[in-house]
């Protein structure tokens, strides 16, 4: 089950050699910059809020006084009003954790996520708490997508309430975001997830990808995950994803409640970025990570380009 | 139409068409992490909008229903956690009153305890937090070789919260197995008290499926935690939940 986990970054300064590499390299790029012609992206995320409505209480908890719905929502209208170009999105577990579930069932989430203009969800495993019709029910709340590439509902209540992915078009920039859902079977009582069907989360992120990349010509691929950060065992994470496949630029995952100091860069397949992030748990954090693109035309791209990576904004 | 005017329309499809196939790289990515704190101010529309869910959720929750003398915390290096026991033996001894033959109770994980209660006050909300699942307590007549099973699987997942049930982890294993005081002797069979969760297999946990008998105790472990809480309250006294060895490993 979930276990807070803080990661040691010094391990990321070994295995990420990846990103050194693109501080060295695409310097030249950003004489894009200096002309204007960058596009800039921000993409904020959260993970796990687990119905935490207000803040932590102050009764000398661990997390006490941090978190809240009215807070976050202050913060993200002064992005949005800060940045052309904003995507939020959440990876899953909305529900369960403050007695506000319990009594209404995932209603007052639902509705602040709206009122907050999230731009996608997906499924975590404790959204299927009240079963997927108590999901299903919630649906009319929602004026954002559930996103599920790996799960097949058809035989359920959500059989016309998810899809796969969506691209979103910003400023001349498209988007392509996809959602991807752990195993329920031994997680989830039978009962509660019905005949949702369960896929291998590689083969369809692959799948997925290929085609946003290809078909959709999308300029950037993410990935909204409840898998996991990383496991000990041979299970699926976001980082043993991240390592096997392609075209995924970003993935924003759930599940374990993991802290990162800073999101992590893992080579894939094709020797690319996939970068791998997850904020906690409950609305403690507010995951931000802005792109900067620039254009070409008529020209193949650079394949394999490292970018500059800086964990930092720009001041 | 001229032949200007077709290589004016000509050069503006181009450009249409060129702007259409327009392709982005990445050059840049920066990223930080924004804490949620006092710091920020608040949205009040947000406020608005929860306010009289509030109001509900209030009213029930905050009502004081017992206190404890200490923090029952999770956070421990041990194979048991404060908090861990008191959940174990709160369902333990609420189960006992149903069927006093229990043996042992397992009536969560560790990852199952969901929040930590403050030294003071406890209230519904405390209990709810800890416990915000649905979930029955269920009890069984197992063979011996099945509670040893279910014993092996905990040793090897390093502790989970119990009552009723003593041993040591050693190289991932049970040994010196007490149920109730008394050595477990696996050609008897045992009560065990578990929920339907772990029952069902639930987090990977075993031991369950073939049992000599089940029967569902009718009771939500949340439930039988807020009754506890409140029979200490009414018999004037604390929660007082300690480590106590139950599980070590040596």
């Amino acid at each position: 089950m979930e276990e807070l986990q803080k990661i040691n970054r010094r391990n990321f300064i070994k295995t990420g050699g990846i990103a050194s590499a693109a501080v060295a390299l695409s310097l030249n790029s950003l004489d894009a910059f200096a002309n204007g012609r960058l596009q800039k992206l921000t993409i904020l995320h959260t993970n796990d809020v687990h119905s935490r409505i207000e803040p932590f209480p102050m009764d000398g908890s661990r997390n006490q006084g941090l978190g809240g719905t009215a807070r976050r929502s202050a913060l993200i209208k002064k992005i949005r009003a800060e940045q052309e170009n904003v995507l939020l999105l959440d990876a899953g577990d909305i529900f369960q954790g403050t007695p506000y579930f319990n009594k209404f069932g995932g209603e007052v989430e639902i509705k602040l996520m709206s009122q907050m203009q999230y731009d996608a969800t997906t499924l975590g495993n404790h959204d299927f708490d009240n079963g997927v019709e108590g999901f299903y029910k919630q649906l009319p709340h929602a004026n954002f997508p559930v996103l599920i590439a790996n799960y097949d509902l058809s035989n359920t209540a959500l059989s016309k309430s998810t899809q796969p992915f969506k691209v979103f078009k910003k400023a001349g920039l498209k988007i392509g975001v996809f959602g991807l859902g752990i195993q329920l079977k031994g997680l989830v009582d039978p009962k509660n997830y019905g005949e949702t069907q369960y896929f291998d989360p590689i083969a369809k992120a692959n799948e997925t990808a290929l085609l946003l990349k290809n078909d959709y010509k999308c300029d950037l691929v993410i990935c909204l995950s409840h898998l996991g950060y990383s496991y000990r065992n041979n299970s699926v994470s976001d980082k043993v994803l991240a390592a096997n496949t392609r075209n995924i630029d970003l993935i924003i995952g759930g599940h374990t409640h993991t802290f990162l100091d800073v999101p992590e860069d893992v080579k894939n397949l094709d020797g690319q970025i996939t970068t791998v992030n997850q904020v906690g748990f409950a609305g403690i954090n507010l995951g931000r990570i802005d792109y900067y693109f620039e254009p070409f035309k008529n020209k193949k791209m650079k394949v394999g380009t490292p970018y500059l990576i800086n964990n930092k904004l720009d001041a | 139409m001229t032949v200007k005017n077709k290589i004016y329309i000509l050069a503006i499809s181009l450009v249409l068409l060129g702007s259409c196939t327009t392709k982005y790289a990445v050059v840049k990515s920066n990223r930080e992490e924004q804490n949620i704190n006092s710091s920020l101010p608040v949205d009040s529309s947000i406020i608005k909008t929860y306010m009289p869910y509030k109001v509900k959720v209030e009213a029930e929750m905050n009502e004081v229903i017992g206190y404890t003398d200490v923090v029952l915390s999770k956070s421990s290096s041990l194979p048991e956690s404060v908090l861990g026991n008191f959940f174990a033996d709160a369902v333990y001894n609420q189960a006992r009153k149903i069927e006093p033959n229990i043996g042992f109770v397992f009536p969560t994980t560790t990852g199952g305890l969901r929040n930590d209660i403050a030294k003071g006050p406890i209230t519904v909300s405390s209990i709810f937090e800890l416990m915000p699942f649905e979930n029955q307590l269920i009890l069984f007549n197992l063979k011996g070789a099945d509670v040893l099973k279910v014993i092996t699987n905990i040793a090897a997942r390093g502790g989970q919260p119990v009552s009723g049930l003593k041993f040591n982890i050693k190289n991932k294993l049970p040994e010196n197995i007490l149920i109730n005081g008394k050595p477990f002797d696996v050609n008897k069979s045992y009560w065990v008290a578990t929920s339907d969760y772990i029952a069902g297999g639930g987090d990977e946990n075993v031991g369950f499926a073939t049992p000599i008998s089940s029967k569902n105790m009718s009771i939500l472990i949340r439930d039988a935690l807020l009754k506890e809480v409140k029979e200490v309250q009414a018999a004037g006294n604390k929660i007082n939940a300690k480590l106590d060895g139950r599980i070590t490993k040596n």
